[in-house]
């Protein structure tokens, strides 16, 4: 797969740094894998990630996963990926309050 | 060929609705979804979206939140939780700090974090203090726990656990003969770890029909075309409206972790009660690390309003779906997401938040 650059968002800081345990998850892309952690990115924000919960799927670099408070929960596609982007970046651009502090 | 939201849209409203219908979800990053994307003034009026027990921090026990507190101000660890459990208030005098927020400003020790793995580097960075990680969740959010328990914690972590199973909720409701819903939208992730099959007894036990959903609008009204017409055609079966990433069987390497590092066991949920088989506790070779154990309680004799909601505070209901949020007479008025009173307008996932973000300000003229 080509690498891409991806655009940087406003989420990926206020999703991961919210500090919450909420479901919504956050699809990232794999970059680098050392045994069972990851470096993955999401829209330019990198980000440690256990693969743990997955180490029974073959998963590799440039894979996106969905990620929930630090730990992939599955694999999912790049299409997948990038309109669950685009409905994160929607919700945060409607609701300002719920942006982090 | 796809279908995009405004097309799931028009096929719910060129369905023969005639009567009235509720359809519950029970995960607040549906209910954030739906109330965001405006899909309740979309949808045909007939069709109502319940949001149901769906928030870890909402039911979380007020015990548990003031055995955290206290643990902070009185035995000296190093407190970690996520973020929106540190504004959950607790029922105590107006002398006390009411939430861990109020025992960090007092001088406790309480750090916010938002990975299981936080937790295991905060304890590995200070190998002289006691760190309890005091986690309310659901099995999105216990399956990572586990999977952090069995990568190996070190010895000076310990756990105080108030992580719970979804289903049980809704079967409790359904049990009860009164569930106040028609269908169902079954959580995506949850089914994504647990796999989509633990929610066929909603279908095969009670008729019920049910669809697994994504957070998108296009998955949830995809899942809510497939619920209408499964009570219009008569028959129900679990539908799949988040293939992305629920597969049969769920993520099986997730449950075998929960398997060895919890075990299940009666859980009280916060004005609810007691249900059955409902909450996580640690296995057996974890219980070291068990804080309620390690620590013992801390609970006052005679402390007022013990495990209660506050007064006045309507949230026991609203967790239930039996009023929507602004049917409390608090919200939006003594209770705001600034000053929250009850466990939902504290949380990312309580209705009462949710809706308050989305522009609903006072209670409404029917409550």
């Amino acid at each position: 797969m080509k690498s891409q650059v991806l655009p940087k968002g406003l989420y990926c800081e206020n999703f991961n740094d919210q500090q919450t345990a909420m479901c919504l998850g956050i699809p990232m892309q794999i970059v680098e894998i050392d045994g069972y952690n990851a470096r993955c990115t999401s829209k330019g924000v990198m980000r440690e990630v256990s693969l743990f919960m997955l180490q029974d799927e073959p998963i590799a670099v440039d894979d996106f996963v969905m990620v929930h408070v630090g730990y992939a929960l599955q694999k999912m596609t790049e299409q997948e990926a990038r309109s669950t982007w685009e409905l994160l970046d929607e919700m945060l651009a409607y609701d300002p309050d719920m942006q982090g502090t | 060929m796809m279908l995009t939201a405004k097309d799931w849209l028009e096929k719910i409203r060129a369905l023969p609705l005639v009567r009235r219908v509720r359809i519950m979800n029970v995960c607040g990053g549906h209910e954030r979804s739906i109330t965001m994307a405006g899909l309740r003034g979309a949808l045909p009026q007939n069709v109502e979206l319940i949001p149901g027990p769906g928030c870890p921090v909402c039911v979380c026990p007020e015990e548990d939140v003031y055995h955290a507190i206290q643990l902070a101000l009185h035995a000296r660890v190093i407190l970690v939780a996520f973020g929106d459990m540190l504004r959950v208030p607790v029922n105590v005098p107006k002398t006390e700090p009411r939430s861990l927020e109020q025992a960090k400003a007092s001088g406790a020790d309480i750090r916010p974090i938002s990975s299981p793995q936080e937790a295991v580097r905060i304890a590995r960075e200070n190998p002289g203090r006691q760190v309890v990680f005091f986690v309310a969740g659901f099995e999105t959010t216990t399956a990572p726990v586990a999977a952090m328990l069995l990568e190996g914690i070190p010895d000076n972590l310990f756990l105080l656990l108030s992580c719970r199973l979804t289903w049980p909720a809704v079967a409790m409701l359904l049990d009860s003969g009164k569930p106040g819903f028609d269908a169902l939208i079954a959580p995506g992730h949850v089914a994504t770890v647990m796999g989509p099959e633990e929610w066929a007894f909603v279908v095969e036990q009670h008729a019920i029909p049910a669809a697994v959903a994504g957070f998108a609008p296009v998955s949830l009204l995809a899942a809510i075309y497939s619920v209408l017409r499964q009570l219009l055609e008569d028959e129900c079966f679990l539908d799949n409206c988040y293939p992305e990433v629920v597969r049969p069987g769920g993520n099986r390497s997730a449950q075998a972790q929960l398997v060895q590092a919890m075990r299940v066991t009666d859980a009280n949920w916060r004005g609810i009660g007691i249900i059955p088989a409902s909450g996580f506790a640690l296995a057996s070779r974890f219980e070291r690390h068990d804080a309620r154990k390690h620590f013992g309680g801390f609970e006052v004799e005679g402390r007022k309003r013990v495990g209660e909601m506050p007064a006045g505070c309507d949230c026991a209901r609203v967790v239930l779906g039996k009023i929507y949020p602004n049917e409390c007479k608090l919200f939006g008025t003594a209770c705001t997401p600034r000053t929250p009173i009850g466990p939902c307008m504290v949380s990312d996932e309580g209705a009462c938040r949710i809706w308050r973000a989305s522009g609903v300000k006072v209670p409404s003229a029917t409550a």
